[in-house]
């Protein structure tokens, strides 16, 4: 069947893609290797599922892996959530970090009576980036 | 002796003020607080204008963000400076012109028997404002109220006073607009010493347009609830 042969494909794609990027979390790794097994197994006995659905009481073998993998997806999201608002805590840090060092730097390098103004490095490259919204 | 010694005092006040595009308004106001003798930071949120130059050149301190976080971050940023330089009292106060700068020893000397006092503009007054306008913001203050379990008569105007010692307690961690709820929740839950005092918020057309439209409420409120 050609269905079997492209969710094989997809399952050997994503191994291959972690494969690649295996760098000391063998835990995960591991994990993810079982879990695309798991998925093999399902694409080539789909039967298992159904054995496993009769035991915890649900109808169809199909059912059982669409609600197991909403709650995987929605689990991976929480995760991913959780990291995005803590990255963007840091950039806040460092963006303010950055920001109070040239001010002071700036304020001590016009302490000098003589010392002329001196265009500070933020007006002369004005953005960096992003256009975040407002 | 007076004027001198007015000036030196409230040097140690730093009014934070940040800003974001606001070049055709930030010259006067910062102009108008430094000319009361407060110190002044400005905090540019990643403007694309000559917003940092004006404030600049009007007297204030500038400190830059490289990229736009937000008004939470920013003030939270003009405060951290403020309080590095030695500041006693901090005050929140907005660029876009909209508040006075004749309140604000009001709100300072209200910090003799406070740890922080916020502007009310219906302890005091509203200027050009909509009824529609007022009935959110009256729909917005017992929204905050009920958030927050402090019982004020005004919600996030924004004009407030507070002294250095309490600013680690206070301290906003989020970015955007709902630093606001954010903060009066610390009020409570920290049990600094709150006063409410008068102050007049005059909208125009300028900051009307600048200012927060009714659907962002739910953009605060998903910040609040899920930021935390």
């Amino acid at each position: 069947m050609i269905i079997r042969l492209l969710l094989l494909a997809g399952l050997a794609a994503i191994g291959w893609f972690v494969f690649l990027r295996r760098n000391k979390m063998p835990f995960h790794i591991v994990m993810v290797f079982a879990l695309l097994g798991a998925g093999g197994i399902a694409v080539i006995a789909p039967e298992t599922t159904q054995e496993i659905a009769d035991f915890v009481g649900v109808g169809r073998g199909a059912d059982l892996v669409m609600y197991v993998s909403i709650v995987a997806i929605l689990f991976v999201l929480v995760r991913y959530y959780a990291k995005f608002v803590e990255m963007q805590r840091n950039v806040t840090q460092l963006t303010r970090e950055l920001a109070i060092m040239r001010a002071e730097v700036n304020h001590e390098a016009s302490r000098p009576v003589t010392a002329a103004p001196v265009p500070t490095r933020s007006e002369a490259s004005p953005t960096v980036g992003l256009d975040a919204p407002q | 002796m007076d004027v001198s010694e007015q000036q030196l005092g409230r040097g140690s006040t730093w009014v934070v003020i940040a800003a974001m595009n606001e070049e055709a308004v930030i010259g006067d106001v910062v102009s108008e607080v430094c000319r009361a003798g407060w110190s002044v930071v400005l905090v540019d949120d990643g403007s694309h204008d000559a917003t940092a130059a004006h404030a600049r050149a009007a007297g204030a301190a500038v400190v830059r963000h490289s990229i736009n976080l937000g008004q939470g971050a920013a003030l939270q940023t003009g405060i951290d400076y403020a309080v590095r330089r030695g500041a006693r009292h901090l005050v929140t106060f907005d660029a876009d012109g909209q508040m006075n700068a004749d309140d604000i020893p009001a709100l300072v000397a209200a910090l003799d028997d406070a740890d922080i006092a916020l502007g009310s503009r219906f302890l005091g007054k509203v200027e050009g404002a909509t009824a529609k306008r007022m009935a959110f913001l009256k729909g917005a203050v017992m929204m905050s109220n009920r958030l927050s379990g402090l019982s004020l008569t005004d919600a996030h105007c924004g004009f407030r006073a507070f002294r250095a010692s309490v600013a680690p307690q206070l301290r906003m961690t989020q970015d955007r607009m709902a630093h606001a709820s954010e903060l009066l929740r610390k009020i409570k839950t920290s049990g600094v010493r709150v006063v409410e005092v008068p102050v007049t918020i005059r909208y125009t057309e300028h900051s009307m347009r600048k200012g927060q439209h009714g659907f962002q409420a739910v953009r605060i409120l998903f910040d609040y609830f899920f930021r935390a």
